[in-house]
């Protein structure tokens, strides 16, 4: 009998114990902050161990290592906002002259946009795929299979947005930062709506966004914060120090990277 | 005869150039819309806006003889809240604005009250603007408008000014109070950042 109650006090604790690891997620703790004196930044990338960052305030691109030492400065953008890597190209949204530059290697070519945009504010490219959010048009435009699919209008209810300012495709899904609507809006490919995530959460301003195979990561701008959601849209964690205004998120092999644009510095965030 | 051989030559462009001192600038998003949608207008001309100071730089053609009230108006238009504002002409002469505050002949307020109310706003490019709304109103003193709070702290003098002057002033700037809703034409057209969430 003793043993009996011994074994199932056991398993028990072991159930208990294995309960208990799948239920805790992953938490961001604060790791260090890179400190920029002449650049503000406000959009960020990355390839492995440099990054990539948009001065938009002084119309540049630079290419950084991990501790924000310049190695490359590119010049003459007019509003460089949220940039993406696509292999060696680096797509840069010119805001102020609504055209997506590429940069490889010191070339410079322009991305054939189908659409006229109005203030392109993020990009993400994948191959032959990108998806632009589209400012001044609220609307976002998704390039596939060599056509552009444009979805959403100026509006608060679902599927509409109030100045898209950052995207990314993931898990076959499109993830939108509805900035002044104060949430992030998932669409599937065909520009479908699916989801609204954050509304209740008090963002002022979701102007940056990363997503990956678990996680959704929103930059709230006026509010100094980054919200961590998990697929499901359910909060699992959120970040309210070490921030100035963040406009950007990366998250790469455990490191999590922010972007302070009025602090002009990476809030840099590791795995517990 | 030989003159209808000389050839003509257009005269070349000259601009004056403008600096206008903006206030409350925070957000890129909306500080560099403001300047795209700046640039757009007919005979502007190299529009920057300096983030950290605050000071937007643009030309405009000379014979066009733009003024301080034009410039100030269609700042205001775009979003902006201007301080100050210098014309430099291309003769080298400079039109420069007064401090509006200081425009104002303000009375020396004898009875001082002070007040706080409510008024929506998000960022500091609506504490500018809700700021300088009241202030620019004779009869009131200091103005402080937290987004923290969303409550304006005022030192007015009723004898001069009744506090619901102060409330409409507010609202026509496109911030709601208490007392005064804002047009909802003039509310559409805040920059993004300062789209408050309506009741």
């Amino acid at each position: 009998m003793k043993i009996k109650i011994l074994i199932e006090l056991i398993f028990s604790v072991i159930v208990f114990t294995l309960l208990s690891a799948c239920s805790n997620t992953p938490q961001w703790k604060y790791e260090r902050t890179i400190q920029f004196e002449d650049i503000t930044p406000l959009g960020i990338a990355k390839k492995g161990n440099f990054l990539w960052i948009s001065d938009s305030d002084n119309n540049k691109v630079l290419k950084t290592d991990l501790d924000g030492k310049i190695i490359e400065t590119y010049e003459n953008f007019d509003r460089p906002m949220h940039i993406d890597m696509d292999g060696d190209n680096i797509f840069i949204p010119e805001y102020g002259a609504d055209t997506i530059t590429i940069i490889n290697a010191n070339k410079r070519t322009y991305l054939p946009i189908q659409n006229e945009l109005d203030a392109p504010a993020g990009i993400d490219v994948n191959g032959q795929d990108y998806a632009i959010a589209d400012f001044y048009n609220h609307r976002i435009v998704y390039h596939t299979n060599g056509e552009d699919l444009t979805f959403g209008k100026k509006g608060k209810v679902n599927g509409e947005f109030h100045y898209p300012t950052d995207i990314q495709f993931a898990n076959n899904l499109i993830y939108v930062a509805d900035a002044y609507n104060n949430r992030v809006q998932v669409f599937d490919k065909k520009g479908i709506f699916k989801q609204s995530i954050g509304e209740e959460d008090g963002m002022n301003a979701a102007t940056g966004i990363y997503v990956t195979d678990k996680e959704i990561a929103v930059t709230d701008f006026e509010n100094n914060r980054i919200l961590i959601y998990d697929l499901n849209g359910k909060l699992l964690q959120i970040l309210d120090e070490n921030f100035d205004k963040p406009t950007d998120i990366i998250i790469n092999n455990n490191k999590f990277y922010v972007i302070n644009y009025k602090g002009r510095s990476i809030a840099v965030f590791t795995i517990e | 005869m030989t003159l209808a051989f000389i050839p003509t030559f257009a005269q070349k462009t000259t601009y004056d150039k403008v600096e206008v001192q903006v206030d409350g600038l925070g957000c890129p998003f909306c500080a560099y819309g403001l300047e795209k949608k700046f640039k757009e207008l007919k005979g502007i001309k190299k529009v920057r806006i300096d983030m950290e100071t605050g000071l937007m730089k643009f030309n405009y053609p000379s014979d066009k003889m733009i003024d301080i009230e034009t410039v100030e108006n269609q700042v205001d238009k775009a979003g902006y809240t201007p301080v100050t504002t210098t014309i430099t002409r291309i003769n080298g002469e400079v039109v420069a604005s007064v401090n509006e505050e200081e425009m104002i002949e303000k009375e020396v307020l004898k009875n001082v009250d002070k007040t706080s109310f409510a008024v929506r706003g998000n960022c500091s490019m609506c504490k500018a603007r809700i700021e300088k709304a009241a202030t620019s109103l004779a009869g009131v003193g200091v103005a402080t408008w937290e987004a923290e709070t969303q409550l304006i702290q005022l030192e007015y003098d009723p004898e001069i000014i009744d506090i619901k002057e102060i409330h409409k002033a507010i609202a026509k700037v496109g911030h709601d109070t208490k007392k005064a809703k804002a047009n909802d034409e003039i509310y559409d057209n805040l920059p993004p950042c300062c789209l408050y969430k309506r009741n």
